[in-house]
């Protein structure tokens, strides 16, 4: 089934950005330019997600987000804002939102984090108890911390550990390197450099080993995704 | 003079109680002509209550000397029929009062009691309410005039806060409030209001200067981004031409970098995150950046040595730090040498981190130069606070009503970022 995202932005050219690039990706796309708009779609329609822009003409981003929320509609919402700063984003998320890009953005950084949202959130409560994730010949033992790959152990230091737990998690799905800096490292910036991309290619190394498929790939203009090679 | 004063005060208070005597006799042999020894009770019950502020005093007895209404336990000694001021011993306390009463016989042979007590304070406040009540009618005038000419001094000195605020919203930042030298509480206020426009006009010209100096170096790298699009637009060969695309969309990030951190270099030198300061531990924080730097620093041929003491505990802003340190990593990596050493530690007043490689360091006398605008922006650089070097650190530091200390490290140089406990 088509999944269905509403988008509530004023600006003319992102949205044409957001919704072109969405349809490309399968999704179907409902407009809203107002936040009024927005609202009254988001009470009334199903989606599977909700991007939000936070200034909006008339009833501002904040005040729909408190409104979809008081109207008790769990729909995963992403926040779009110019307003980087930490405090920003923070009152944002207090508010209910899921996560908060600040513009610019990337499209491939969008349309990462809505696929992790929507699937996390089909995919019903969490399962904390799992002792152990495994993609394809790769195991990880979360209680033990030992890694094997093809029954060979490997010997990862604690970070590289959970750079592996983070991308196994989310395996099949793209990660970008902001949303590692801030799932493995708790930061939440734009380092713009490749400092993540040293880490990832140190694990690469180690996980794969000579006359191995190689599980993590590099998305180009994205970031990297862990599992089957397409 | 105060005993005359007294003296005309207990005179003043004895023709009050006679008078308030007389009423309250009359009315009470009113009301038992009129319904008996009941409704006598009634009435005076009531009266009693109503005149509490007077304190009245009022005693009714039968022939035989039992008591048939009042507040009295029982018929003082020594009175005769008329006026009679006598003082009282109330039972149950070494208090004495002073009454007057009116004593007189009614037709049926009870005999009454009625007055007040004289020099008692809810009397006093009685009379000095109707006094001021006298007086107000002739200060009423008076106030409404000196009301109306405080109004007008007062309106003369917020004219003139508002000429100069209305100047200053204008643009035109170097007016003040006059003082007239009175130093009353228009100066004050007007030192108060001065000393706010001094420091928005410091703040005004220095964001000047920062936006000037912004707007100059944005020129460079919008150049090279118009160059690569350019280039792209023009060029044939999808590959190259891709290639041309992703140079101009790295262009383009840096460019956003780098106003970012301007941004954010603005709002801490406005102060803005101070109240978003947490207690961390800053050991862990330093330890976690050189844990994610190691790899980059060692594919750069680099070697990081750490000495960071334990447990050095801060209430700081969390992110800010981040990227602060993370900037004097960075710094190191793109102009020092190997080996770069992080360390961190506490004075008694302050913890500090610190950053040292070999390099060739900073002059001495280039250090203010390096702190303002460390080497122009320099957007090929890439990592934390890209292109505004050392001022992103400033910034954080003076956030904190912290500093920052540049040394020689012989060779090489030595970075300190200090915040107060």
């Amino acid at each position: 089934m088509t999944q269905k995202i509403l988008l509530v932005e004023d600006d003319a050219t992102t949205a044409d950005f957001i919704v072109k690039g969405l349809h490309e990706q399968g999704l179907a796309v409902d407009h809203a330019k107002t936040g009024r708009d927005g609202l009254f779609h988001a009470i009334d329609g199903s989606y599977d997600a909700i991007i939000l822009d936070r200034m909006l003409p008339g009833m501002d981003g904040m005040a729909v987000l408190g409104a979809i929320r008081a109207a008790g509609i769990a729909t995963p919402i992403v926040i779009l804002s110019a307003r980087s700063a930490v405090e920003d984003r923070v009152a944002g998320l207090t508010a209910g939102s899921d996560d908060y890009l600040t513009k610019p953005f990337a499209f491939a950084e969008l349309l990462a984090r809505l696929r992790l949202l929507m699937r996390r959130a089909s995919a019903g409560p969490a399962n904390a108890v799992e002792t152990a994730l495994t993609c394809k010949d790769l195991d990880m033992d979360l209680l033990s911390r030992k890694v094997k790959r093809n029954g060979r152990l490997l010997d990862l230091q604690p970070r590289e550990f959970r750079l592996l737990e983070y991308l196994i998690r989310h395996k099949e799905q793209v990660v970008t390197r902001t949303m590692l800096l801030e799932g493995v490292w708790d930061y939440h910036f734009d380092p713009g450099t490749n400092v993540i991309d040293v880490h990832v290619s140190r694990l690469r190394k180690k996980i794969d080993a000579e006359g191995e498929s190689p599980l993590i790939h590099p998305v180009r203009g994205a970031g990297y995704r862990l599992g089957a090679r397409e | 003079m105060t005993l005359t004063l007294r003296s005309l005060t207990r005179v003043a208070l004895e023709e009050d109680a006679q008078s308030f005597a007389s009423s309250l006799t009359r009315d009470v042999r009113t009301a038992y002509a009129g319904q008996g020894r009941v409704g006598a009770r009634n009435f005076s019950a009531l009266r009693l209550l109503f005149s509490e502020g007077q304190a009245p005093v009022l005693l009714m007895i039968d022939k035989e000397g039992r008591p048939l209404l009042g507040n009295l336990m029982r018929w003082p000694a020594g009175l005769h029929e008329g006026w009679n001021v006598v003082v009282l011993a109330r039972t149950g306390s070494d208090q004495a009062d002073t009454i007057g009463v009116l004593v007189t016989r009614l037709p049926s042979g009870e005999r009454l009691l009625a007055g007040q007590a004289l020099e008692n304070d809810q009397r006093l406040s009685g009379i000095v309410d109707r006094a001021t009540g006298t007086t107000l009618i002739f200060a009423l005038p008076l106030a409404l005039f000196a009301a109306f000419a405080a109004v007008r001094i007062i309106n003369a000195r917020v004219d003139d806060i508002n000429a100069t605020a209305k100047a200053v919203s204008e643009g035109r930042l170097s007016h003040r409030v006059s003082l007239d030298g009175s130093g009353d509480t228009f100066d004050r206020l007007a030192i108060t209001l001065n000393a706010m426009l001094d420091r928005i006009e410091t703040l005004i010209s220095e964001l000047r200067v920062v936006t000037d100096g912004l707007a100059h170096d944005l020129r460079s790298p919008l150049t090279r981004l118009k160059v690569r699009l350019d280039r792209a637009e023009t060029e044939q060969n999808p590959t190259a031409r891709s290639t041309a695309i992703a140079l101009a969309n790295e262009e383009a990030d840096r460019l956003l970098a780098m106003l970012t951190t301007a941004l954010q270099i603005s709002r801490a030198e406005a102060g803005i995150g101070q109240d978003h300061f947490e207690p961390f531990n800053l050991s862990t924080l330093t330890q976690d950046l050189a844990e994610l730097y190691a790899p980059l620093i060692e594919d750069r041929g680099f070697e990081l040595k750490t000495d960071i003491s334990p447990d050095v505990a801060v209430r700081a802003h969390r992110e800010l730090m981040v990227q602060g340190i993370g900037n004097l990593i960075d710094n190191a990596l793109k102009y020092g040498a190997s080996p770069i050493q992080l360390m961190a530690g506490q004075t008694a007043t302050h913890a500090w981190v610190e950053v040292r490689d070999r390099g060739v360091g900073i002059p001495a006398t280039q250090r203010a130069e390096a702190l303002r605008r460390f080497g122009r922006l320099d957007p090929s650089r890439t990592g934390f606070g890209a292109g505004l070097g050392l001022s992103l650190v400033q910034a954080v530091a003076r956030l904190h009503g912290g500093t920052i200390e540049l040394g020689d490290a012989k060779p090489g140089l030595i970075i300190r970022l200090s915040i107060p406990l």
